[in-house]
C-alpha cells in the first residue's frame, strides 16, 4: 500500500503505457476494448484515491514526487497536485473510460490502436496536468498533439486530412512559441525548470512582457481564444466520437490550465498588464462564439462553436484575479468538459445510427427515442447554463468575479449565455421536437444499455455540481487563494510598464 | 418544523419517481403525483397555521458554495406572505393533478406530463420558500424550462415547438436583468440572503457604485434605484408585461392544464411575488416603483385591449391574465402590496377554474360535433354554464369591494396620481367587457364563430376521450373559488393585518383605515364602471349577432392595430430575431470563412510556396551540387591518390561513393514535396525567425 500512496501520481502516469503495452500481446478485438476499459477504470479509482486522499486545507503541491533526469541540463522529473490540477486530473480520468465505452461499436477498424491512442492520451495528459518541471511538462504537451492527430486522420470524417493537417499546424506553432517561452524562462530564470522555483522569482518587466507573450500565444491557441479559433471546428467536426470527447473535454483544458499554472504565477505583472485586452478577448470569444454557433447547419460545428464561447468564460474568470473569477473559472473549466463531452458523445450516437451531422437531416426524434432526448436535452440545457445544473455555478461565479472589474462586460456575457440558450434550443426544436423529416429518423433504435451507460455517470455530475458544488470548490479553494495572493501580492514590487 | 422540508420535497420525488419509472408506471403516473402534491397542500395548511400562531419560520438546508466571501446557504424561509401562496400553489396544482388525470389519459406522454407538473409546481413552491437570491433564480429557471417542456408536449405540432422555444427565449432575455440585478445585490450588499438584504436596505440608500470605473468616467448610481429595476425586468419576463408579454398566448400551444397550471398558480405569479417579497428594497426608490406602475397600468390596458378583438377563446384568457397581472403589478407600483396579493389569489383562483372549465367545455364541443349534434350545449354542459356565468360576475366583485379601497385610497406615495387611477378605470372597464363577451360567446351562442383549435390536438391522435364533465372536480374548485372569494372579501381587513409584517406598508392608512367615507364612492365608482363595461358588451354583442358578421368593424385601423396585438410579434421577429441570425451567418462568413481562415491558408500556402523555392535554390541548386561536386571531387582526389599512392580498395571505395551520390542527387527530386520535409523547413524557418525576434528584442 505504501508503494501505491507514496507513488501514486506515477502509478497514474504508469497505468495507461502498461495498458498500451498489454494491449500490444493481445488480438482479440473484443478483449481490447476489455483491457482497454479496465486500465482507464484502474485510472479512475486511482484518481478517485487521490482525490480521498488529498488535503484540502493545505496550500501547495501535494503528493509530490522528484527525480533527477537529465542532471546537466537541471531537467528532473517531478510531478505533484494541487487544488488546481486535481479537478482536471479527475475530468480526464473519468471521460477515458466513457470515451472507451462511446467508441466500443463504432471503431470497428484499427481497434488495437484507436484503443492505444486513448490511453496515449491518458497518459500524457496525466504528466501535463501534474508536471511540476518546465520541460516535462512541454515534452508530454507535444505529445498529446500526436494521438490527435492520428485519430483525426485515420477514424475522421470525410474531410480529416485538411482538418488534422489544420489541427497539427495550430498546435505546432502554439508549442513552438512555448518552446521559445520556456527556453527563454531557462536563461533568464537561472537555468532551472523547476516550476516552483521559477514562480518564487522576479524577472524585469520586459522579460515579462514578451515571455508573457510566448506562453500566452500557445495557450491561446490551445483554448481557443478567438482569432486563433479556426482549427477547432474543423477538428472537432471531422473527429471520431472518442477523438471529440478527449479533445473538448480534456486538450482545450491544458489552455487554461497553462493560464493558471505558468502565466499567473510566474510573471504577475504582465499577466495584470495584458489583463484588460485579454478580458475584451474573452467576451469577445462568448458573444462570437454564440453567434457563429447560431449559423451552424452541422451538429458537431454547433458544440464546437459552443465551446469556444464556454472557453472565453474561463479565461475570463481568470484574469480577474479574483476568488470567485478563478474558482469559477476553474469549475468551467471542469463543467464545460462534462456537457460538452456528453453532447459530443449524443451527436456521436446520432451520427452511428444515420452517418449525418447535418441538423437538416432529423426531427421528431422525442417518438423513437425518447430516452436519448432526455439525456441529450438535460445536456443541451446544461450546456448553456440552466439554474440547477453544473454550467450554471461556474459561470455564475464568473460573472460575480468579473463585476469586480466591470459591469459592462458582464453583460455582455450575459448576452452570451441568451445566445447559447437561442441555439440550444434552436437546435433542440430542429432535432428532437417536430415531425421526422426522413422515414429512416422515424424508426431509429432508442440507447442501449452500453450508451445509456455511458451518459449516466455524466448526468450524476451534471446535477451534484449543479445542486451542491460545495465539494468542488472547497477543493480548489486553498490553492486558489495561494494564487491570487501570489499574483496580485507581487505587483508592488516591479512598475508595470507597456512594453519594452 | 423539519417536516416542512417536504412541502418542495414531495413534488421533487414524486417527479423523479416519475421520470425514472418511465413506462413502468403504464397509465397509473397520476397515483405517484397526486398524492405528493395533496399531502404537500396539507403540510401547507399546517405551515399556515404554524405562521398564524408563532410567526415567520426558516429552515436551514446545507451550505450550497463558498466562493471568496460569496457565501449561499440553501434554505427555505416561511412567512405569511410564503403560506398564501404555497396554499394558491399547492391547491391548484393538486386540483390539475387530478384533472389532468382524466383530461390527459391516453396521451402517449402521459408519465412524461405528470412528471414535469409535479416538477413545475416543485420549482413554484421552492421560489416562494426561497431563502436566498440564488435559490429564487435556480427555481425561477427550473420553471421556465419546465414550462418549455409542457408548451411542447404535444411536439408533432411545430406551433407547439415555436411556442416552447419563444417562452423559453423571452423569458432568457428578461432574466439577463435578473441575474444582472442579483449580482449587483451581491456587489452593493455582500450577500444574498433576502432577509439581511431587506433589513440592510434602509441603510444603503446613499450607497453610491461606480458603473464606469473601467473606462475612467466617473458615472455614479444608486444601487437601491438599479436593483429594483434589474429584478422588475426579470419579473417582466416571467409574469409576461410588456414588452416581454409575446410569449403567454403562444403558450396556449401547451394542453389546457398547463395553461391553468400557468396562469392560475405557477409562473406569471412569480413576478408580482418577486416584487412583494422585495418591497422593502422598492419602495426606496421612487424612480423604480414609477416606472413599475406605469409598465403594469400599460400593460394592463393594451391586453383589455388587445383581448376585446380577439376571437381565439384561450388567447382571451391569456390577454385577461396578462391584463390582469398587469393590474397586480400596478398595484405593487403604487405600494398596496397587500393588494397585489389578494387580486393574486384570487386571480389565481378564478383563472384555474376557466382554464379548467374552457378546456372541459372544447372537449364537449368536439366530441358533440363528432356525434353530429347540432348545438353542443348538451345536458353536461348545464352546470358549467351556470357556473362559468356565475365567476364572471365573481371577479370585478371580488376585485371591487374590499382590497380595492385601498388601492384608491393610497395617496401618500409619488407615483399614485390620478393618471394611474383613471387607467386602472378603464382597465376594470375593459375587463368587464371581455369576460362577458368571452363567456357569453362560448357558453351562450353557437361556438361555431369562435371555435378555434389552439391547444387541442387532433382527435386521431388522442385514442381516449373523457366524453363528459369532471363534474365533481370542477365543483370543488368552483366552491373552493366562491369561499375563497368570499371569506377573502369578508375577512379583508383580517387579510392585511396578517399579511402586514411580510411586507412594508408606505401608507399609513393601508388597510387600518380603509373604512373611510371617501373610499365608499371610489368602491361605487368601480363598480358602475364595471358594470357599465357589462352594458356595453352585451350591446355590442346583441348587435353583432343581429348583424350576422363582424367585417364592418374590422374595417378600422384601430381594431385591425387591436386585433394583430400591436405587432409586437412582427416586430420582434423583424428587428430581433431575424438580423440577429442574419449577422450570425454573415460574421461565420465574412469573419469566420474569408478573413480568419484565409489568412490562415494563405499562411500556409505562402509558406509552402517559399518551401518549394527553398527546395529548388538551396536543396537542388546548392547542397545537391554541393554533394554531387564532393563526390566528383573525392573521386577525382581518389583516382589522384590511387595514382599517387595506389591503393586498390581505396579506390573501390571512392568509386561507390561516387555513384551514391550520383544516385542520391535524383532520388532527392522524386521525392514527396509536401511532407514531412516541407513542414519540417517550415517549422524550423518558425523557430529561427521566433528565436531572432526574440533574441533582438529582449
Amino acid at each position: 500500500m505504501a508503494v501505491l500512496m507514496d507513488h501514486l501520481i506515477s502509478w497514474m502516469i504508469a497505468v495507461p503505457f502498461l495498458g498500451i503495452a498489454t494491449l500490444a500481446f493481445i488480438r482479440d478485438e473484443e478483449w481490447i476494448r476489455r483491457v482497454a476499459f479496465g486500465a482507464t477504470m484502474v485510472e479512475l479509482a486511482l484518481s478517485l484515491l487521490l482525490w480521498g486522499n488529498f488535503d484540502f486545507t493545505r496550500q501547495g503541491m501535494q503528493f509530490v514526487e522528484r527525480v533527477e533526469w537529465m542532471p546537466t541540463f537541471n531537467i528532473q522529473y517531478a510531478v505533484g497536485v494541487d487544488g488546481i490540477s486535481i479537478l482536471l486530473v479527475l475530468l480526464t480520468t473519468l471521460l477515458c473510460p466513457l470515451c472507451v465505452l462511446c467508441s466500443w461499436t463504432a471503431v470497428a477498424t484499427r481497434v488495437r490502436a484507436f484503443m492505444s491512442l486513448i490511453l496515449l492520451v491518458e497518459g500524457a495528459m496525466m504528466v501535463v496536468f501534474t508536471a511540476l518541471d518546465l520541460f516535462l511538462f512541454f515534452m508530454l504537451w507535444e505529445i498529446t498533439m500526436i494521438p490527435m492527430y492520428f485519430m483525426i486522420i485515420l477514424w475522421g470524417g470525410p474531410g480529416r486530412i485538411a482538418a488534422g493537417l489544420k489541427f497539427a499546424l495550430y498546435s505546432l506553432t502554439g508549442s513552438l512559441l512555448m518552446l521559445v517561452g520556456i527556453l527563454g524562462l531557462y536563461l533568464e530564470g537561472g537555468y532551472t525548470y523547476d516550476l516552483l522555483v521559477l514562480s518564487e522569482q522576479t524577472y524585469s518587466s520586459t522579460t515579462q512582457f514578451w515571455l508573457f507573450l510566448a506562453f500566452f500565444l500557445a495557450f491561446a491557441i490551445k483554448m481557443p481564444m478567438v482569432p486563433f479559433h479556426t482549427w477547432l471546428p474543423d477538428a472537432h467536426s471531422e473527429a471520431p466520437t472518442a477523438g471529440s470527447v478527449i479533445l473538448a473535454g480534456v486538450l482545450l483544458k491544458m489552455g487554461g490550465y497553462g493560464f493558471l499554472r505558468f502565466c499567473l504565477p510566474i510573471f504577475p505583472d504582465a499577466s495584470e498588464q495584458f489583463a484588460p485586452f485579454i478580458l475584451w478577448l474573452s467576451v469577445l470569444a462568448i458573444v462570437y462564439g454564440g453567434y457563429m454557433a447560431l449559423a451552424q447547419s452541422d451538429l458537431k460545428k454547433l458544440v464546437a462553436y459552443s465551446s469556444i464561447s464556454h472557453m472565453g468564460f474561463v479565461t475570463l474568470g481568470i484574469f480577474v484575479f479574483n476568488s470567485q473569477g478563478i474558482q469559477g473559472a476553474i469549475l468551467q473549466m471542469f463543467n464545460h468538459g462534462v456537457t460538452t463531452g456528453a453532447l459530443f458523445m449524443a451527436v456521436g450516437q446520432l451520427y452511428d445510427r444515420t452517418h449525418s451531422r447535418s441538423i437538416q437531416d432529423y426531427g421528431g426524434l422525442h417518438k423513437p427515442m425518447p430516452r436519448f432526448v432526455a439525456l441529450f436535452c438535460l445536456f443541451s440545457v446544461a450546456s448553456f447554463g440552466l439554474p440547477g445544473t453544473c454550467n450554471f455555478i461556474g459561470e455564475f461565479l464568473v460573472l460575480v468575479g468579473t463585476s469586480s472589474d466591470s459591469f459592462v462586460k458582464v453583460l455582455l456575457a450575459m448576452g452570451g449565455i441568451v445566445l447559447a440558450a437561442s441555439y440550444m434550443l434552436w437546435m433542440l426544436q430542429r432535432v428532437v421536437l417536430g415531425q421526422a423529416r426522413t422515414p429512416v429518423v422515424s424508426r431509429l433504435p432508442d440507447l442501449n444499455w452500453r450508451e445509456t451507460a455511458t451518459m449516466i455517470p455524466l448526468v450524476v455530475i451534471v446535477l451534484w455540481v449543479g445542486l451542491y458544488p460545495a465539494p468542488f470548490l472547497n477543493v480548489m479553494d486553498a490553492s486558489v487563494s495561494a494564487l491570487i495572493q501570489h499574483t496580485t501580492g507581487g505587483h508592488s514590487a516591479a512598475q508595470l510598464a507597456l512594453g519594452p | 418544523m423539519a417536516l416542512f422540508v417536504l412541502i418542495p420535497l414531495l413534488p421533487l420525488c414524486a417527479s423523479v419517481l416519475l421520470v425514472l419509472g418511465g413506462r413502468w408506471w403504464g397509465e397509473y403516473g397520476h397515483r405517484i403525483g397526486i398524492p405528493a402534491i395533496w399531502l404537500s397542500f396539507g403540510l401547507s395548511v399546517l405551515a399556515f397555521l404554524e405562521v398564524l400562531n408563532n410567526g415567520p419560520f426558516s429552515l436551514s438546508l446545507y451550505r450550497f458554495f463558498q466562493s471568496g466571501s460569496l457565501v449561499v446557504d440553501i434554505n427555505l424561509f416561511v412567512d405569511q406572505l410564503t403560506v398564501l401562496l404555497l396554499l394558491l400553489v399547492t391547491g391548484v396544482s393538486g386540483i390539475v393533478h387530478v384533472y389532468s388525470s382524466r383530461y390527459m389519459i391516453g396521451d402517449p406522454g402521459y408519465n412524461r406530463f405528470c412528471a414535469v407538473i409535479a416538477l413545475f409546481t416543485f420549482s413554484m413552491v421552492l421560489l416562494v420558500m426561497s431563502g436566498n437570491l440564488l435559490m429564487l433564480l435556480i427555481s425561477w429557471e427550473v420553471m421556465g424550462l419546465c414550462s418549455y417542456l409542457l408548451i411542447s408536449h404535444w411536439s408533432q405540432r411545430t406551433a407547439a415547438c415555436r411556442a416552447a422555444t419563444k417562452a423559453f427565449l423571452v423569458n432568457a432575455v428578461a432574466d439577463v436583468g435578473f441575474s444582472f440585478g442579483i449580482i449587483l445585490t451581491f456587489v452593493t450588499f455582500g450577500t444574498l440572503d433576502i432577509q439581511t438584504i431587506l433589513a440592510q436596505a434602509e441603510g444603503m440608500q446613499d450607497h453610491t457604485i461606480n458603473m464606469m470605473g473601467w473606462l475612467g468616467w466617473d458615472l455614479q448610481i444608486q444601487p437601491l434605484t438599479l436593483i429594483p429595476l434589474l429584478f422588475f425586468i426579470g419579473a417582466m419576463g416571467k409574469s409576461a408585461q410588456i414588452p416581454f408579454h409575446v410569449w403567454l398566448p403562444y403558450a396556449m400551444e401547451a394542453p389546457t392544464p398547463v395553461s391553468a397550471l400557468i396562469h392560475a398558480a405557477t409562473m406569471v405569479n412569480a413576478g408580482p411575488f418577486l416584487l412583494v417579497r422585495l418591497s422593502p428594497l422598492i419602495v426606496l426608490s421612487p424612480i423604480a416603483m414609477t416606472v413599475i406602475a406605469i409598465v403594469g397600468a400599460t400593460t394592463a390596458l393594451f391586453a383589455g385591449l388587445v383581448s376585446l378583438t380577439q376571437s381565439d377563446i384561450k388567447k382571451i384568457l391569456a390577454y385577461s391574465t396578462i391584463s390582469q397581472i398587469g393590474f397586480m403589478i400596478m398595484a405593487c407600483g403604487l405600494g398596496a402590496f397587500v393588494v397585489a396579493i389578494f387580486h393574486l389569489l384570487a386571480h389565481g383562483c378564478y383563472k384555474a377554474f376557466f382554464f379548467l372549465s374552457t378546456g372541459n367545455t372544447l372537449q364537449s364541443v368536439q366530441s358533440a360535433r363528432g356525434h353530429g349534434e347540432t348545438h353542443p350545449a348538451s345536458r353536461g354542459m348545464w352546470p358549467l354554464y351556470g357556473g362559468a356565468f356565475l365567476l364572471a360576475c365573481l371577479p370585478p366583485f371580488i376585485l371591487f369591494s374590499g382590497p380595492y379601497e385601498a388601492l384608491w385610497s393610497v395617496t401618500g406615495f409619488p407615483s399614485a396620481t390620478i393618471g394611474f387611477w383613471i387607467m386602472g378605470l378603464v382597465t376594470v372597464f375593459v375587463t368587464s367587457i371581455y369576460l362577458f363577451r368571452s363567456v357569453t360567446s362560448l357558453f351562450v351562442h353557437a361556438p361555431r364563430t369562435y371555435w378555434t383549435t389552439t391547444g387541442q390536438p387532433a382527435l386521431e391522435e388522442r385514442p381516449v376521450q373523457p366524453q363528459f364533465v369532471d363534474g365533481s372536480i370542477l365543483g370543488g374548485l368552483f366552491l373552493a373559488t366562491i369561499l375563497l372569494g368570499w371569506t377573502l372579501t369578508l375577512f379583508w381587513r383580517w387579510f392585511a393585518g396578517f399579511l402586514a409584517p411580510a411586507v412594508i406598508s408606505p401608507g399609513a392608512s393601508l388597510g387600518g383605515g380603509g373604512a373611510e367615507a371617501g373610499s365608499l364612492i371610489w368602491i361605487a365608482m368601480t363598480l358602475g364602471v364595471a358594470f357599465a363595461g357589462w352594458v356595453v358588451a352585451f350591446s355590442m354583442h346583441l348587435r353583432s349577432r343581429r348583424e350576422g358578421t363582424a367585417s364592418g368593424r374590422k374595417k378600422t385601423w384601430l381594431y385591425v392595430l387591436f386585433w394583430n396585438k400591436f405587432y409586437f410579434d412582427e416586430i420582434y421577429d423583424a428587428y430581433v430575431v431575424t438580423p440577429t441570425i442574419q449577422l450570425a451567418h454573415w460574421l461565420w462568413r465574412v469573419i469566420d470563412m474569408r478573413l480568419i481562415d484565409r489568412a490562415i491558408h494563405s499562411i500556409a500556402s505562402s509558406s509552402v510556396l517559399f518551401a518549394r523555392w527553398l527546395w529548388k535554390i538551396v536543396d537542388i541548386k546548392g547542397i545537391d551540387r554541393l554533394v554531387v561536386g564532393i563526390g566528383q571531387q573525392s573521386v577525382g582526389l581518389s583516382r589522384w591518390l590511387w595514382q599517387v599512392v595506389g591503393v586498390g580498395w581505396l579506390e573501390q571505395k571512392a568509386e561507390q561513393e561516387g555513384s551514391q551520390a550520383d544516385v542520391a542527387g535524383p532520388f532527392l527530386e522524386e521525392a514527396e514535396v509536401r511532407t514531412i520535409q516541407h513542414q519540417l523547413l517550415v517549422m524550423i524557418l518558425w523557430l529561427v525567425l521566433a528565436t531572432g525576434t526574440l533574441y533582438l528584442l529582449v
